[in-house]
C-alpha cells in the first residue's frame, strides 16, 4: 500500500515535463515550466521592462528636481529680471510661466527636502542613480518618517549578510515599491493581488536560491514583508477605494451598543475575581488594542497571538485545564467587546490582504486570526438567541431601557449600601463599591485628622495665654517683695569675706 | 518510515490543515490532546491550550506537518463554521456514540461541507466514547453506512482508552497526501505550486531544481 502511494507520487506524464511554450525541449518547474531558453527570453523581457521603468522614473525625478531647483533660483532672481531664468536649464522654460507661479512657489518649499537626497549627485545622469543600490529611492522616501527610515536601514543591514542575493532582493523590493506607488488608484483587491504575487515570486526565487531550506526563506520573507508593508502602509491601509472605514464605524458603534453584555451571557469560563485572571484579561485587552498601532501585518498578528495567549492563561487558571476552542472563542468575543479595538475591520482586512499567506493559512497565528475574524462576525450578527435572551429582553437592553446588571437586584441599585447583590452581579461594580468605601473611610479619617489638627491649633493658641494666666496668678498670689539690698555682682553674697586674698591682677611682662 | 527521515531524498513537506467539528462535549478536545500529548483528563497536561495543536509526521518517507484546528462546538457559533473550515484539507467530524443528537449534528456538518467545499476535503466521521458502549445510542451499522454514502471514512475511538486515534489521524494524512498528489498531477507541477500554496497547502520542493529528471528516476 505504502509502496503504491509512493509510486503514484512520482509518476509524471511525459507532456508535463516539456516546455510550456511547446518548443519541444524539457521544461523546469523553477522556470515556471519553461525550458531554459524560453525562460531566459521571458525573464529578460520582464527584466528589461523593469529596468526601463526604473530609468524612466529616475529621469522623471531628475527633471522634476532640476525644474524645482531652477525655479528656486528663479524665484530668488525674479525681482531682478525674468531673463535670469533660462540660465538655470531648459526644462524650466516650460513650467516657468506666470500662471504657474504659485505652483513653483510650492515646489520651492519641497525642494529643500528633495535636495537633501540629491545634493551630492544632483547633476549626475540618472543612470548612476540607478546603480546606487543602497540609497533608497527619493520618490518614496521623500516623505518617509523616521520609522520607515529605521526599517529600511534594518532591512539593508539584514540583507548585507546575504551579500549578492541580498542586493538583488533589495533591488526587487525597491522596484516593487516604486511600481506600487504608481498604482495608488487601484482597488484594494488588485493591490492585494499585486503584493501577494510579489510574495509568491519572491519566495519561489528564494526557495531555489536556498535550495529549499524553508527556515531561511521564511526569515528573508519576514524581512521583505516588514520592509514592503512599512513603506506601503499609508497608501494601502484602509484605502479610500473601500468602505473599510465605514465598516469600522459600524463595528465600533455596535460594540458600544453592546456594552451591557456580561461574561455570564457569553458563558465565558473566566473568573475575574481571581486577581491573576483579572490581570490576564487586562493584558489581553491591551494587546488587542495595540494591534492598530503596528504597521507590518506580521506584527499585528503578533498582537493577536499575545492577546490569545493571555486569554488562554486566564482560562487555564480558572478551569485548571487547557483551554479548548469551546472556551476560547467566547472569551475572545468578550475581550473584543471590552476592548472595542480601534479600526477592527480595517485591520482584519489589511492582514487578510497583505499578510504573507503561508503564515495566515496554517500557522498558529493564522488560527488566532481566524478566531478574531469569527469574533468580529459573531458580534456583527449577535442577536437575542446567541446570548440566550428573549427577544424582548434583548431589545430593552439594546435600547438602553434596562440594564441586565441590575434587573435581578433593582433594590441594590437604589440602595448601593446593600452590597451582596452587587457583588453577585458584577465583580467590577463590587470593586468599584469597595473602592468607594475605602475612599469614604479615607475621607472620614482625613476629617478627624483635620479636627484634631484644629484642636491642636486651638490648644497651642490658648497655651501661652494659660501660661501667662498662671504666671500672673502666681505673681498675684505671691507678690514680689523687693529686698532692701540690691545685689548686682555675682559674688555679692561673699561681700563680707574680707579675709580672702585680692583677686589676681594682670601683670605685664616685658622682654 | 525511518529511512526518509533526514530530508534529502524525501522530497516534499506537506502542510495540512485539519478542522475538528462537532457539538460541544463530544470529546473533540480530549481526542486531540490524546493524539498530540498522549494524555487524557490529566492534571499534568502542560499545554496552555488545546485549540490549536500541531504534529509532525513522517509517512512513507514524506514529511507532513499537521495543524489541527479545534472549533467552538456551541450551537450559537455554528454560523461561523465557514470561517474555520475555509482552506482545510481535512475535517474530523466527531460525535458521541451515546448521544443521538450529536450524530445528527455531524450529518448537518457533512451536508454543509460537501455543499461549500465539494470533494476537495477529506472527511472523517468519528464516533467517540466507545468505552461507554453499553449506553450506545447510535448503531455501528447506521453510522458506517451513512459515512459510506457521503464518501467519508468512519472510525470508532475512545480518547479515554486511547483507542483508534492513531489510526484515524494516520489514515487521514495518507488520504490528504493522495489528494494533494492527485491535484498536483492534474494541474501540472508549476501551476499547482502557486495555486495550492494560495489555499494553504505549501508544497515545498526540497530537491535542487537543476536536476528534476534525475531526481525522479533515482527515488523511483
Amino acid at each position: 500500500m505504502s509502496q503504491r502511494t509512493e509510486r503514484r507520487g512520482i509518476h509524471v506524464d511525459q507532456s508535463d515535463l516539456l516546455c510550456k511554450k511547446g518548443c519541444g525541449y524539457y521544461g523546469n518547474a523553477a522556470w515556471q515550466g519553461l525550458c531554459s531558453k524560453c525562460w531566459r527570453e521571458e525573464y529578460q523581457r520582464v527584466r528589461q521592462k523593469q529596468i526601463q521603468d526604473d530609468w524612466a522614473l529616475a529621469e522623471k525625478l531628475q527633471r522634476e528636481e532640476e525644474a524645482a531647483y531652477a525655479s528656486s533660483h528663479g524665484v530668488q532672481t525674479q525681482s531682478h529680471s525674468q531673463s535670469a531664468a533660462p540660465h538655470s536649464g531648459q526644462a524650466t522654460l516650460g513650467t516657468f510661466s506666470k500662471f504657474e507661479e504659485k505652483k513653483t512657489n510650492e515646489k520651492t518649499r519641497k525642494v529643500t527636502t528633495v535636495k537633501k537626497f540629491f545634493s551630492p549627485s544632483s547633476r549626475t545622469p540618472p543612470k548612476k542613480e540607478n546603480q546606487e543600490g543602497k540609497t533608497t529611492s527619493p520618490s518614496v522616501s521623500r516623505h518617509a518618517s523616521f520609522e520607515t527610515d529605521q526599517v529600511s536601514r534594518d532591512f539593508v543591514d539584514f540583507l548585507k549578510n546575504l551579500q549578492k542575493p541580498g542586493r538583488e532582493i533589495h533591488k526587487q523590493c525597491r522596484a516593487f515599491i516604486i511600481n506600487m506607488s504608481s498604482k495608488k488608484d487601484l482597488g484594494a483587491d488588485e493591490l492585494s493581488e499585486c503584493v501577494q504575487d510579489f510574495y509568491q515570486s519572491m519566495s519561489d526565487r528564494l526557495m531555489s536560491h536556498f535550495k529549499g531550506s524553508s527556515e531561511s526563506v521564511e526569515q528573508v520573507m519576514d524581512q521583505v514583508e516588514k520592509y514592503i508593508m512599512t513603506r506601503l502602509y499609508k497608501s494601502v491601509f484602509c484605502p479610500e477605494t473601500t468602505d473599510d472605514e465605514r465598516k469600522d464605524l459600524v463595528t465600533q458603534n455596535r460594540i458600544r451598543a453592546l456594552h451591557w453584555v456580561t461574561i455570564q451571557m457569553l458563558c465565558v469560563s473566566m473568573d475575574e475575581e481571581i486577581p491573576e485572571v483579572c490581570e490576564n484579561v487586562v493584558k489581553a485587552i491591551t494587546d488587542i488594542i495595540e494591534m492598530d498601532s503596528k504597521r507590518v501585518p506580521r506584527d499585528k498578528l503578533g498582537c493577536i497571538t499575545r492577546c490569545s495567549k493571555n486569554i488562554f492563561s486566564a482560562i487555564r487558571i480558572t478551569k485548571k485545564e487547557p483551554a479548548s476552542a469551546d472556551d476560547f472563542l467566547p472569551a475572545l468575543i468578550y475581550i473584543v467587546l471590552k476592548a472595542n479595538p480601534p479600526r477592527l475591520q480595517s485591520n482584519i482586512q489589511y492582514i487578510t490582504r497583505f499578510c504573507n499567506p503561508s503564515r495566515l493559512m496554517t500557522g498558529e497565528d493564522g488560527y488566532y486570526f481566524t478566531n478574531l475574524c469569527c469574533a468580529a462576525a459573531f458580534i456583527e450578527k449577535l442577536d437575542a438567541q446567541s446570548l440566550n435572551l428573549s427577544p424582548e429582553e434583548f431589545e430593552r437592553y439594546m435600547s438602553g431601557h434596562a440594564s441586565p446588571r441590575f434587573s435581578s437586584s433593582e433594590s441594590n441599585w437604589l440602595h448601593p449600601g446593600s452590597k451582596p447583590g452587587v457583588t453577585a452581579t458584577n465583580p467590577v461594580l463590587a470593586q468599584l463599591s469597595d473602592n468607594l468605601e475605602l475612599l469614604s473611610s479615607l475621607s472620614s479619617r482625613q476629617e478627624s485628622l483635620m479636627e484634631a489638627a484644629k484642636n491642636l491649633q486651638a490648644d497651642l493658641l490658648s497655651w501661652p495665654e494659660s501660661v501667662q494666666q498662671e504666671v500672673h496668678d502666681i505673681l498675684e498670689k505671691y507678690p514680689l517683695e523687693i529686698l532692701s539690698c540690691k545685689v548686682s555682682a555675682i559674688d555679692a553674697n561673699n561681700m563680707d569675706n574680707d579675709n580672702l586674698p585680692p583677686p589676681l591682677t594682670p601683670q605685664v611682662f616685658t622682654g | 518510515m525511518a529511512a526518509g527521515g533526514t530530508g534529502g531524498n524525501s522530497g516534499k513537506t506537506y502542510s495540512f490543515k485539519v478542522v475538528l467539528l462537532g457539538e460541544g462535549c463530544v470529546g473533540k478536545t480530549s481526542l486531540v490532546l490524546r493524539y498530540c500529548e498522549n494524555k487524557f483528563n490529566d492534571k499534568h497536561i502542560t499545554t496552555l491550550q488545546a485549540s490549536f495543536l500541531t504534529k509532525k509526521l513522517n509517512i512513507t518517507g514524506k514529511r507532513v506537518n499537521l495543524a489541527i484546528w479545534d472549533t467552538a462546538g456551541q450551537e450559537r457559533f455554528h454560523a461561523l463554521g465557514p470561517i474555520y473550515y475555509r482552506d482545510s484539507n481535512g475535517a474530523i467530524l466527531v460525535y458521541d456514540v451515546t448521544d443521538e443528537d450529536s450524530f445528527q449534528k455531524v450529518k448537518n456538518w457533512v451536508k454543509e461541507l460537501r455543499k461549500m467545499l465539494g470533494n476537495e476535503i477529506c472527511l472523517c466521521i468519528v464516533g467517540n466514547k466507545i468505552d461507554l458502549d453499553k449506553d450506545r445510542h447510535v448503531s455501528v451499522e447506521e453510522a458506517e453506512s451513512y459515512a459510506e454514502s457521503v464518501g467519508a471514512k468512519h472510525y470508532h475511538t475512545s480518547a479515554k482508552l486511547n483507542k483508534g486515534i492513531e489510526e484515524l489521524f494516520l489514515d487521514l494524512c495518507k488520504r490528504m497526501m493522495e489528494m494533494a498528489q492527485a491535484e498536483e498531477r492534474l494541474k501540472g507541477n508549476g501551476a499547482s505550486q502557486s495555486a495550492s500554496s494560495r489555499r494553504g497547502v505549501q508544497i515545498v520542493d526540497d530537491e535542487p531544481q537543476a536536476t528534476p529528471a534525475g531526481g525522479c528516476c533515482s527515488s523511483g
